[in-house]
């Protein structure tokens, strides 16, 4: 068995000790419902409200607006179904504003509901070269029909930041009352300080296992007076927001991730960015590889690059030979690497989007791994490109 | 691994014969799909059988290259007229072209598949045989082969019959095991079939159906561009009572010639030259050879013509081919081994 480098944080981070162990005495015998009255029940709504009170914080927001959910998908699922029916209820027709680099959990939704309501429309705002949203096209696209803007803290694939608060000043000031925001923060929460870059957006959505947390936890986090319909308001919990028992054991381990990433976030952030300088560096002079938007303001953890004329099928499967896990960031529901909307976005040329490789970093990495890492690529890439 | 069964059992017999096994499942059709090897639950089988059989498992995206090489010509040949096969073409640049490319840049030996049919090495030549299962033979489709794919081709159930694959598969534990086979053209749903697939791309040529003899019109054809030369079904029976056949497809002048089958029958295939592939040694004219002209036709006797263009004389008159549609060669001596294969031209 060749020794493993794990470069797939993005994908999902390795799972904390601090969160097995928080988790563990939810995880056997009696784990009271956290609705119940009794001694047990009261136990696990404590455990659930200290976690609320953990996320609130980690998010800037009032443990009032924290909503659990089962992860990042769902949580932007019911941001966007959750108000776009909201306001259908008291506007003949609504819009859905969506960046084109969206993760599938935010346009899958919105797409499911325009197509399944003929009220319903979704646009769809540019971004740059860089694969930062444009300002200018969003503010076309904002009108009085607007049901919500949702824009991503931090792409997934490419690692690079979204103005957020351009956004949010769009979509408060060209419409009277103003646009209700939301914005996926899941890749941004291991690395950013979400309480300071998310201060004024609407709705944030994160999950726990992209932080070393478990998966199936994540939540939907809401400020000030934002209203939206539950997606399955069966059984009332989280305040009629969120149908369904609480899985304490899930929101333990998400606040625990959240409280260990936040106490650990100078220390990994300077390390890790040594590391991106370091393998940005030895990437660049590799044969035909281009660092995908070089300049552009991005998370430590996320080095994305393009190989010219290879495929990223190839160059993952030898890394994997050679234990290195990373990915093309962009998969399809059968697991095969697909064209990757996010760089066609960009306008990245379809050739070139062919050989993208995503390769994700987090606390556990290590400058032995980032040294592995680059001798066994550059290895793979010359022996591709010798055969090529 | 196309999720089937018998991908499932030739990677299972690879790993008993103690070679290094790894599972790749091509994606190849990123529409709607019913069959084939390209629905999620068919990756998911072929995932499944992997990991029974304990190896590691890769899905390869060429469904690019499958749009551009296998779907588009399909479209464009039946929009000129022609009727190609999208199995072979997707034989011959798909798996045999670049997955064996892709095989040997990541340090493979051999390529496997599940196809029934046979490699034979003789004398350091490798030949392409029948399948053992005479209903189940797919030499067919695999006819452009050349010794050098040959030679780093392995097919581990192709001295099988289909009933000795699901003994295997099921004694190996294999959830294909009782899977039914695939029949049709993987990218177009069995329940709408290839018109309501072209009518999506394409829009499609009606046409007067037209008795030869007579100048009778026999009806109305909605897709003329289905109708092959030879074809019977969808064609009325002349005044005279007696079958019709397709003798000739004009979508220009939206007209579809019938005729009676002696009158319809062919004595000669063109065969398009730069499709001509000899499996080992290069044929010339005044060979005789066997001729099969679809998947699990009959054979028919031939000679190899090659004056200013190649062609095949048939000893017997024969229903005609449409072009598009591969002749794949065999030989008379030994009429289990493939000899080459070419596209049917129009004539």
């Amino acid at each position: 068995m060749t020794e493993q480098y794990y470069f797939d944080h993005a994908a999902s981070a390795p799972r904390r000790d601090e969160v097995t162990e928080a988790m563990a005495p939810w995880q056997h015998g009696v784990v009271g419902n956290p609705s119940g009255s009794h001694r047990a029940a009261r136990d696990a709504r404590r455990a659930v409200e200290e976690a609320r009170d953990v996320v609130a914080d980690f998010v800037g927001a009032k443990p009032g607006g924290v909503i659990f959910t089962a992860g990042g998908t769902e949580s932007c699922h019911l941001a966007i179904v959750g108000v776009t029916n909201h306001h259908r209820r008291t506007s003949a027709h609504s819009e859905i504003v969506i960046s084109k680099i969206e993760h599938h959990a935010v346009a899958d939704a919105a797409e499911m509901m325009a197509r399944d309501y003929d009220d319903v429309s979704v646009r769809y705002v540019d971004v740059d070269a860089d694969g930062v949203v444009d300002l200018d096209s969003l503010h076309e696209l904002v009108n009085a029909n607007t049901a919500l803007v949702s824009v991503m803290a931090v792409n997934n694939e490419t690692g690079i930041r979204q103005p957020l608060d351009g956004v949010n000043a769009i979509a408060k000031s060209v419409v009277t009352g103003g646009v209700t925001t939301h914005t996926d923060a899941v890749a941004a929460a291991p690395w950013l300080s979400l309480s300071t870059i998310t201060a004024t957006s609407d709705m944030i959505s994160i999950c726990a296992h992209k932080l070393g947390g478990p998966v199936n936890a994540g939540a939907l986090v809401l400020r000030g007076d934002v209203v939206l319909d539950a997606v399955t308001p069966g059984g009332g919990q989280e305040r009629g927001r969120r149908g369904g028992t609480v899985d304490v054991a899930a929101v333990v381990g998400l606040a625990t991730a959240l409280r260990v990433a936040k106490d650990e976030l100078s220390e990994v952030t300077d390390r890790v960015l040594d590391y991106q300088y370091k393998l940005t560096a030895a990437l660049s002079f590799l044969p035909g590889c281009a660092i995908t938007a070089p300049s552009a303001s991005r998370v430590p953890g996320t080095v994305h690059v393009t190989f010219e004329g290879l495929a990223s099928d190839e160059l993952l499967f030898l890394l994997d030979q050679e234990g290195v896990c990373a990915s093309a960031a962009a998969s399809c529901s059968s697991g095969a690497a697909t064209q990757s909307h996010v760089l066609e976005a960009m306008g990245v040329s379809p050739e070139r989007a062919r050989g993208s490789v995503r390769f994700s970093m987090g606390a556990e990495t290590t400058d032995r791994d980032v040294d592995a890492l680059i001798g066994i690529l550059s290895e793979v890439v010359y022996r591709l490109r010798a055969d090529a | 691994m196309s999720g089937g069964v018998d991908s499932s059992v030739a990677a299972g017999l690879l790993i008993e014969q103690g070679h290094e096994v790894v599972g790749a499942t091509l994606k190849l059709w990123g529409g709607v799909s019913d069959s084939g090897c390209c629905s999620v639950a068919d990756v998911d089988d072929a995932r499944r059988v992997a990991q029974t059989l304990g190896i590691d498992h890769h899905v390869f995206n060429y469904s690019e290259e499958f749009e551009r090489h296998v779907v588009t010509p399909f479209v464009n040949g039946h929009l000129a007229g022609a009727s190609p096969n999208p199995c072979i073409e997707c034989n011959r640049h798909i798996k045999f072209e670049l997955l064996f490319e892709r095989a040997l840049r990541l340090g493979f030996d051999a390529v496997a598949t599940g196809h029934h049919a046979q490699v034979v090495s003789r004398d350091g030549s490798h030949y392409l045989v029948r399948g053992a299962d005479d209903q189940k033979d797919q030499s067919y489709v695999l006819g452009y082969l050349r010794e050098a794919q040959l030679a780093m081709l392995l097919l581990p159930i192709g001295h099988l019959k289909k009933s000795d694959v699901r003994d295997h598969a099921e004694r190996l534990g294999l959830r294909t095991w009782d899977k039914p086979d695939s029949q049709d053209v993987c990218f177009i749903e069995a329940s709408k079939g290839r018109e309501v697939f072209l009518r999506q791309r394409a829009t499609l040529t009606s046409a007067t159906i037209v008795d030869a003899l007579s100048g009778d019109e026999l009806g109305i054809s909605p897709a003329a561009e289905l109708m092959t030369v030879g074809q019977r079904r969808g064609v009325l029976p002349g005044r005279d009572g007696e079958k019709r056949y397709v003798s000739r497809v004009d979508l220009v002048a939206k007209r579809v010639e019938v005729g009676r089958l002696d009158e319809i029958l062919i004595s000669s295939l063109d065969l398009d030259e730069a499709s001509l592939t000899f499996s080992h040694t290069a044929l010339g004219d005044g060979h005789t050879v066997l001729a099969q002209c679809s998947a699990h036709g009959r054979v028919q006797l031939a000679t190899l013509r090659h004056d200013e263009r190649w062609w095949l004389e048939l000893h017997a008159p024969s229903r005609p081919v449409a072009a598009g549609q591969s002749v794949v060669l065999y030989s008379v001596d030994e009429p289990t081994i493939v000899e080459g294969a070419a596209i049917v031209s129009i004539s």
